[in-house]
């Protein structure tokens, strides 16, 4: 398996759509989205937690070609709070219920559109690396809460 | 700035992550569950477990 490329994420935008899945994109993948310069190795999907949306996930995963079998579809569609798939073209996490963001809602109502792409507000991402208290996340924090300065200015201007 | 296309190409990279990687799919009923479970099963090197405060 190689890295996300961006024809993958364009893939996963295009069929998420086609399905009707509501998914942003959180954590680091979600700040380079925003133009956070830093690498990561997989992307990170905030997605709501219906039994609708459960559903179609798992379709637009299996078009995607991941090897979803009937119990694993079976618990995206039950909305299992984290998830991690390893077993189709690129690694993806979807999370459910991230820590640090409340209720999906809120976060869709921040969003910002990149290319087609939803993306979670950059202080939904901030909040959520806050929140998770690990290590790896403290690291990136004050550069992320730095770029957030920037970002907000960008908007403005 | 460059090209969304052209940042996707340098920012997605692929190492592999021993413990992490050796699973095609795992779920996990809370977040609290799998934080716990990156706790209890990751190298701490790949920077998954929580802070720790040391005393003093």
């Amino acid at each position: 398996m190689g890295a996300f490329e961006y024809r993958q994420a364009e893939e996963i935008r295009d069929a998420f759509a086609r399905h009707g899945v509501r998914y942003l994109f959180l954590g680091k993948s979600g700040a380079i989205l925003l133009g956070f310069p830093d690498t990561t190795q997989d992307a990170d999907l905030f997605v709501e937690r219906t039994p609708e949306n459960g559903r179609a996930i798992a379709r637009a995963l299996l078009e995607l070609g991941f090897a979803l079998d009937e119990v694993q579809a079976a618990q995206i569609e039950a909305g299992k709070d984290f998830v991690q798939l390893k077993n189709g073209p690129f690694d993806l996490d979807l999370v459910f219920a991230p820590d640090g963001i409340e209720r999906f809602e809120d976060a869709w109502r921040r969003r910002v559109e990149v290319e087609g792409f939803a993306v979670c507000h950059i202080d939904d991402i901030i909040a959520s690396k806050e929140a998770t208290g690990r290590v790896k996340d403290r690291e990136s924090l004050p550069r992320l809460r730095s770029f957030r300065e920037y970002w907000v200015r960008r908007q403005r201007s | 700035m460059r090209p969304l296309a052209i940042r996707f190409r340098y920012a997605f990279i692929r190492t592999y992550k021993p413990v992490l990687d050796d699973e095609p799919f795992r779920a996990f009923d809370t977040t609290a569950e799998y934080r716990r479970w990156c706790e209890e099963n990751l190298p701490d090197w790949l920077g998954y477990g929580r802070v720790r405060v040391s005393a003093g």
